[in-house]
């Protein structure tokens, strides 16, 4: 009688997953933010392609961001979803060299949108002159300032590294800290040493460094540091930066201690939930330092790759076609306030920092992704804790750079 | 069939029935599992492992067929009559050989590997094909970390914690003689100073760097008493202002280990406290009341008669202690990421850093620090077994 029980127990578990794979062609997509607005768009993107196409079953999973980093490996080597979010530039590079991603350059060039409205995009994109994957959403960098406390002061957003200085010089003078800032997690401190590195040598010298082609000593990185130590020197950051995370940096810029924060566009929400109306910040692009340098912003895009390993190539293909049209990528980063990478798209017309933003990246020479994600990880890691012990301890400029050089032998 | 079980009163005999039976089961088991494992499995073993959690499912289900495989084995040897024969000879092994085959698959397997990953470069990953991406580069990653000046720094924070983590012995020790006493409600205070070690260490350490925090921390604050006037800013808020700057302990690379070695005593203490509480319960009354009659008293009570009867605590609670201050990895983990840039790494975490952290992927270099770690911990292992085997020794 159990040998009985057991033959129909089996019989009906095998016929029903033979009945769920003949009815409908299926898609599992793997996604990697919990945040509300971020899971809420995501869905809402869900939602409209399962509409659109209802005989596919689709498997929405959600995961935290951080935890991604580590489980995408073990998700792309085995049990690989169709669709899977991960970052663009260097960071996609070692799942590329190892083939786990699929290339999907064919669809770039037939599909309408990829094929015309995403070229600003485009080669963070690529590797091998092949592209990798469709970028959703992308937002700007640049420096949010106290716009009352300018007023206050009688000072204008600064054009050029003087008026920076004399801006903070000024700042100074009446006990405001001219920077907020929280290196506890090293990634902020990248993004200052970015903008300092574009502005004084350029896109190009950027990604040499970041690929490794150019040395640390290098006199060209020495003359970006040599800035930095103004900067420091001239302008300061929040004495205690080392034990704050970004979200802490915000508390001295939101009680009038300091004015300045050299950040991305995701913080404007943080400011406003800090008490800040829109009246009093507002935003500037990281002003020029050698004058001639065509003007490069730093623009982290995330994106949607389809593993080598998916089993319903078709159908990922079809969603990834789905997230590039200017609909879809103008409702996701309406709904985020974030920028959309598709040129078509509509954006928030209300929101100041989105239009300012929009038309910063759309005039841009070029478009970095950021320390972290155009250099490889061991050297992401290596270079931002060198970064934060020189805010700390200047002197130890040499010390840094020579170890980073050594770093890098190693890492390439 | 019938004399056998009939005229014994042992439960693991079994009939000739049983076994085929039993027999039958274990073949299926062994095929299923051949079928199961092929390939993988033997990587698994011998090779480099690809991670296992992926693969749940078929990891239970291996283990359930294992489990059934050992127990048809097992009743087959309970049955055989060599077995009968040397039954007290064999039965040892048969309990201890779930142990060992898991030690082997969990502890020992591993330790190799970790140790053959440390000849080579490798980002952790495995291509399309389930082919390996790394390679060999011999002894390389053992010059680079000769080189690296945060494997030194990573060395020397182990050292302090092992040195400093030994305060919690004598601190644990005095807390204890103190609490030893018979007064209205000691209990509560014995449970009192027993409560840091039942708090979880990443809730101690997060409330160690607050309470740092140079902003807002309770240190600041008190030092805000002496140094510190409120201002009001040009935005009209009140803001500290202070003639010296509040210590900022977690982010200043010379302080940044101690605060974090101080938060680790703090529940340590308490551990030592009652391990040597249990103890002095076992301090024989005959022999201090011996030497009060012959006009001991204080320290020299303390030091001749009442420590040496303490001395299986006090190893108990060294041991603890070292084994304590090896696992400071919570603590680093949840007050500095091994920051301000890598001063308060020990080997353990950097080890974490290079190899899984934030998706570094230096796989190799990772194994090397854990390779040179184990050799450490070696040192220190076969002390502690060594003065366990004198101990049996000495006992039996």
């Amino acid at each position: 009688m159990s040998l009985r029980f057991t033959k129909l127990a089996l019989g009906a578990a095998l016929g029903s997953l033979f009945s769920g794979a003949l009815l409908a062609s299926d898609l599992v997509v793997t996604f990697d933010d919990l945040n509300p607005d971020k899971k809420a768009a995501f869905e809402a993107a869900i939602d409209a392609f399962k509409a659109a196409n209802p005989d596919i079953n689709v498997v929405a999973n959600n995961g935290d961001r951080e935890a991604h980093k580590n489980t995408i490996r073990n998700a792309l080597q085995n049990d690989a979803p169709d669709v899977i979010t991960w970052y663009p530039g260097n960071r996609m590079g070692p799942f590329v060299d190892a083939g786990l991603f699929l290339d999907i350059s064919d669809l770039w060039a037939s599909d309408e949108n990829l094929s015309s409205k995403f070229n600003a995009i485009k080669p963070t994109m690529s590797r091998d002159g092949k592209q990798w994957g469709v970028p959703y959403s992308y937002y700007q960098w640049g420096v949010y300032y106290r716009k009352d406390i300018y007023d206050k002061l009688s000072l204008s957003e600064p054009k050029n590294w003087e008026e920076l200085l004399g801006n903070c010089d000024t700042l100074k003078e009446a006990g405001v800290t001219p920077f907020t800032i929280g290196t506890q997690y090293l990634w902020t401190a990248a993004g200052v040493f970015d903008y300092l590195n574009l502005r004084t040598n350029g896109y190009e010298v950027h990604n040499d460094l970041t690929a490794g082609k150019i040395k640390y000593t290098d006199d060209r990185i020495r003359a970006t540091f040599a800035k930095w130590e103004e900067m420091l020197d001239r302008c300061s950051f929040v004495s205690t930066h080392a034990t704050m995370d970004w979200q802490a940096a915000i508390s001295p810029f939101a009680k009038g201690d300091a004015a300045m924060y050299v950040m991305g566009n995701f913080s404007v929400g943080q400011y406003k939930d800090a008490g800040l109306t829109d009246d009093q910040i507002d935003f500037f692009q990281f002003p020029e330092i050698t004058a001639g340098v065509p003007r490069a912003e730093e623009a982290p895009a995330d994106a949607f790759f389809i593993p080598a390993k998916a089993k319903n190539v078709e159908n990922a293909k079809k969603f990834l076609a789905f997230i590039a049209t200017p609909q879809i990528q103008g409702d996701w980063n309406k709904a985020i306030g974030q920028l959309p990478p598709n040129s078509d798209a509509e954006i928030n017309a209300d929101d100041k920092f989105i239009v300012e933003g929009m038309a910063t990246l759309s005039t841009a020479a070029g478009l970095a992704q950021f320390y972290d994600r155009d250099a490889p990880a061991a050297m992401a890691k290596a270079g931002m804790e060198g970064f934060q012990k020189f805010m700390l301890d200047p002197s130890t400029l040499d010390e840094v750079l020579e170890g980073l050089d050594k770093v890098q032998a190693e890492v390439y | 069939m019938t004399s056998n079980v009939a005229g014994s009163n042992n439960r693991f005999d079994t009939s000739v029935n049983q076994m085929a039976i039993a027999g039958v089961v274990l073949a299926l088991c062994v095929y299923v599992l051949m079928f199961v494992i092929n390939t993988t499995m033997v990587q698994e073993m011998f090779g480099y492992s690809r991670q296992i959690s992926a693969r749940v499912p078929t990891f239970f289900m291996r283990m359930g067929v294992l489990l059934v495989a050992i127990a048809a084995g097992f009743f087959m040897i309970t049955g055989h009559s060599y077995y009968k024969r040397n039954k007290l000879a064999v039965a040892p092994w048969l309990f201890l050989a779930i142990g060992l085959a898991f030690f082997m698959v969990y502890v020992i397997i591993p330790i190799f590997q970790s140790i053959s990953f440390s000849f080579t470069k490798w980002n952790g990953l495995y291509d399309i094909n389930g082919d390996w991406t790394g390679e060999w580069v011999g002894l390389h990653n053992y010059r680079i970390l000769w080189d690296d000046p945060n494997f030194w720094t990573s060395l020397k924070n182990n050292l302090i914690w092992l040195v400093l983590f030994m305060l919690a012995v004598p601190i644990g020790l005095f807390i204890a003689l103190f609490l030893n006493q018979t007064v209205m409600g000691i209990r509560i205070y014995k449970s009192l100073f027993f409560f840091p070690f039942v708090i979880s260490q990443v809730v101690v350490g997060l409330i160690f760097a607050w309470a740092y925090n140079p902003e807002f921390g309770l240190l600041s604050e008190i030092w805000g008493w002496f140094f510190c006037d409120f201002k009001e800013n040009i935005m009209g808020n009140l803001s500290r202002v202070c003639s010296v700057d509040p210590p900022s302990i977690l982010g200043d690379a010379n302080t940044a280990t101690y605060g974090i070695i101080a938060a680790g005593l703090w529940p340590q203490i308490a551990y030592c406290m009652i391990l040597y509480l249990t103890g002095l319960n076992n301090v024989s009354p005959d022999q201090i009341e011996a030497a009060q009659l012959d006009g001991a008293k204080g320290w020299k009570m303390l030091r001749h008669v009442v420590l040496p009867q303490l001395k299986p605590a006090t190893f108990i609670a060294i041991v603890v202690t070292v084994i304590g201050a090896l696992r400071s990895f919570d603590m680093i983990a949840t007050m500095t990421q091994g920051g301000p840039y890598g001063s308060t790494n020990v080997l353990a975490y950097y080890m974490y850093d290079q190899a899984v952290g934030e998706g570094v992927g230096r796989y190799g270099y990772g194994s090397a620090i854990a390779t040179v770690l184990f050799f450490i911990m070696l040192v220190y292992i076969s002390y502690f077994l060594y003065r366990m085997y004198q101990d049996e020794k000495e006992g039996g």
